[in-house]
């Protein structure tokens, strides 16, 4: 009786599940919409404002479309990498990637969709951004998208830190040729202070207890810390064939020299010792109190210039040993990933998020300036509103000096040269007998051995 | 065909499908996720394969890579005529760590279980102090000993100078030649896995023996290298292969120590790029999964060897109580 029981039973739940399996809907089921994901993690957009305000573009998208569901999927930033591209051998791409910037796009460049098409299709409109913006990111072959917000870089300076040591701020004057390396080196090394306040000028200063260096642009690698010394080539190692490497010109050699010589020589970079205790405080370099002058980008300003115990103000990049200035620059877009589905939807977000209408609220959100010139005024009245009282005319005119090649413009095997010339960073900081132009020889050697093994097999 | 009844089986038989009831779903999780992507990598080993593109076979042309010149390299001395440089840069920085960290794990595990093996007041609270350290995740060890390493704000540094006078303290992490040291010293921070094992083996020594040894007159020392070690060998052969494995896996403790320092993953100057930390890169920041399986399947084979000589050797050194051995 159990058993007979029990194959009853089976049987009706094998047969509900085939009926299950194969019905259909009585009624017409309604057009289904299209999905797109955007996997943000690569750069910006993991804070949780960040997400909180995400969630809600995402809900202004959603409540405005019928055809299209936006969905944001935010992983942590030392996860992105791996989630990405497990997404992508796993068949299931997300549509969008980003905000990141030239080196994401860079690094993963045969994974992203050349928007092109989609551009000439749409005969889309160009003409209100930033030069710049629409250039950083495109090469022969790919067009990675449209522009969302730029980065340029400029100084932050400690005003306490300057006032303390009864000097001058550096001049806010882009056409102020005086404000040069050599002036930066000046005025950095009467910044910098030992435990007992003597600077690197004093007979009796202790470097083994520099308590404040006057200058540090340490949140870059090895392309980027180069690039202000204005080789031929500028952010890129190689010619413009990507074939043969130009590490070791003379321009690099002086720039890695000067840093050299800025650490271990003259004290006012922290070495790569100091670089770790500033870590270690938990706070950025700029807002550790350590240093008093701080070059970096306006994506910094979201995370470093809050609640700091000091003035600050901002300033231009110095001009380099040639007269020339060349202050790196940084571009963030969304992508679209070439095996995604759903690419058509993906461009119609693509353009909705860097819309006039939009791109303002989604560029406070991951803290970039827009790429539109048409929103510089009211972006002018943000950043009035968020960072009452600096000169923020020092972050528009920066763009005017971009890098270009760029600092994090693809090379071949990307993270491999990067990784090799980083590795020269690393000796730069440690070792103060290092022999800097057998340095930058040997870069250059390992460099080449790279391009010559890529060359060889494509 | 008519499968019996469950009923009508015998209690033997409803046993076994019982237990191969049970066992199933570990055989399909280990086949599926373990033997498959194993094969895979395998087959991936032999291709050229960055996930956009089809794998394409390329025959062993990634195991050429990793091997060529090493004649060239050992004949001028120079070891930028490998073919692949960091290949044989990682395996040397990984060997080291092993030759240094695994015979000292091995014996201050076993010393602390020694200690902790004593008759003392308040030995369990004793145990659970040691054994705390190594059930607190790695990440934060790792984190802890960053800041102890520090050079300028560690207090390890100020220790050595005020304690022992040494002026000019290393810069431990921050240094090519102590990067590899500080990462032993932190492993020892970590022992308290070994000594719980070396900790239940050591109460398991007939105390008979040590009475018998007394009654010879040996001494305490004597008592532990004729009796304690002997009896222990079963338990150091089985802390060594353990130990043996997870020093060439050696990945987690690096990836938090130098993926944000100057000169990234593997700083100072490569002094960290650990076997691991290169087939991650190959991996996930070249994307040459290709290369990247080559060298898992170099690194499986090399532990391969290295557990079997530890086992061929331990007919020499293990004592298995009660094992009688063939005299001819």
């Amino acid at each position: 009786m159990k058993n007979k029981l029990f194959k009853l039973l089976a049987l009706f739940a094998m047969a509900s599940m085939v009926l299950a399996a194969c019905s259909g809907d009585a009624t017409e089921a309604p057009a289904e919409k299209q999905k797109v994901t955007i996997l943000v993690g690569f750069g910006t957009g993991t804070d949780p404002d960040q997400v909180t305000a995400q969630e809600a573009l995402a809900k202004k998208f959603n409540d405005s479309h019928d055809n299209i569901t936006m969905e944001f999927l935010i992983v942590p930033n030392e996860e992105a990498t791996e989630r990405f591209l497990t997404m992508v051998s796993g068949g299931n791409a997300p549509q969008l990637v980003g905000p990141h910037g030239t080196s994401t796009i860079a690094r993963f460049k045969e994974y992203w969709e050349d928007v092109t098409p989609y551009i000439e299709k749409d005969k889309y409109d160009f003409s209100d951004f930033y030069g710049p913006a629409t250039t950083i990111n495109t090469y022969p072959d790919l067009n990675a998208g449209i522009p969302l917000g730029i980065y340029p870089s400029f100084l932050f300076y400690n005003k306490d830190a300057f006032d303390a040591a009864g000097l001058d701020y550096p001049t806010h004057d882009y056409a102020d040729t005086s404000w040069n390396i050599d002036a930066l080196k000046e005025t950095a090394m009467k910044l910098t202070l030992d435990a007992n306040d003597k600077t690197p000028n004093d007979a009796d200063f202790d470097p083994a207890t520099i308590k404040q260096w006057g200058y540090a642009d340490t949140w870059t690698d090895m392309r980027g810390q180069l690039t202000m010394f204005g080789a031929v080539d500028q952010g890129r190692p190689t010619t413009d064939d990507y074939k043969t490497a130009t590490f070791n010109a003379p321009e690099r050699l002086l720039g890695a020299q000067w840093i050299h010589d800025g650490v271990f020589k003259d004290h006012f970079i922290p070495d790569a010792a100091g670089q770790s205790a500033i870590d270690s405080t938990g706070a950025d370099p700029f807002g550790s109190g350590q240093i008093a002058i701080w070059y970096s980008h306006t994506w910094f300003m979201s995370e470093g210039l809050n609640d700091l115990p000091f003035e600050y103000e901002l300033a231009p990049l110095f001009y380099n040993q040639n007269g020339e200035r060349i202050a790196r620059i940084h571009a963030d877009m969304f992508t679209m990933v070439k095996s995604a589905d759903n690419k058509d939807a993906a461009w119609e977000v693509m353009k909705w998020l860097t819309d006039p209408e939009q791109i303002v609220d989604v560029c406070k959100i991951y803290g970039c300036l827009p790429a539109r010139i048409s929103t510089e005024a009211a972006y002018s009245d943000f950043l009035k509103e968020r960072y009452p009282g600096i000169d923020y005319s020092v972050i528009f005119k920066a763009i005017d000096y971009l890098d270009s090649p760029h600092h994090e413009g693809w090379v071949p095997e990307w993270g491999k040269v990067n990784d090799a010339l980083n590795n020269i960073q690393s000796i730069l900081y440690t070792e103060p007998e290092a022999d800097v132009q057998a340095l930058l020889d040997q870069g250059n050697a390992d460099l080449q051995k790279i391009l010559d093994e890529y060359w060889a097999s494509h | 065909m008519a499968f019996p009844s469950i009923q009508k089986m015998s209690l033997a038989r409803r046993e076994e499908l019982a237990g191969y009831a049970f066992v199933i779903p570990w055989i399909i999780g280990f086949l599926v996720f373990t033997i498959g992507p194993m094969l895979a990598s395998l087959y991936f080993s032999f291709t050229k394969y960055d996930i956009v593109t089809p794998p394409q076979w390329v025959g062993l042309d990634n195991y050429q890579k990793a091997f060529s010149g090493i004649w060239d390299a050992i004949r001028s001395g120079d070891p930028r005529q490998f073919g692949d440089p960091l290949f044989w840069k990682s395996l040397q920085v990984t060997l080291y760590y092993a030759s240094l960290a695994l015979p000292l794990n091995l014996i201050f595990s076993m010393f602390l279980a020694v200690l902790l093996n004593q008759k003392v007041p308040g030995v369990n609270v004793w145990r659970t102090i040691y054994f705390l350290p190594s059930i607190i995740a790695g990440v934060a060890v790792t984190l802890l000993w960053v800041r102890i390493f520090n050079p300028r704000l560690g207090i390890l540094n100020p220790f050595l100078t005020n304690v022992f006078g040494i002026k000019s303290p290393p810069q431990w992490l921050g240094d090519p030649e102590w990067a590899v040291p500080a990462l032993v010293i932190m492993s020892l921070w970590s022992v308290g896995g070994s000594m719980i094992i070396y900790l239940a083996g050591l109460q398991g020594v007939p105390t008979d023996l040590y009475d018998a040894a007394k009654v010879d007159g040996a001494n305490a020392w004597q008592r532990f290298w004729n009796v304690t070690f002997p009896m222990m060998t079963p338990v150091i052969f089985y802390n060594l292969v353990l130990g043996m494995i997870s020093t060439f896996q050696y990945f987690t403790q690096v990836y938090v120590a130098t993926s944000n320092s100057l000169g990234g993953l593997g700083s100072p100057q490569h002094s960290t790029l650990f076997y691991n930390v290169y087939l991650y890169q190959n991996a996930f920041r070249y994307f040459d999964m290709g290369y990247a399986s080559t060298l898992a399947w170099i690194l499986f084979i090399i532990v391969l060897i290295l557990t079997a000589l530890i086992f061929r050797s331990s007919d020499v050194w293990v004592y298995y109580e009660g094992q009688l051995r063939g005299r001819g």
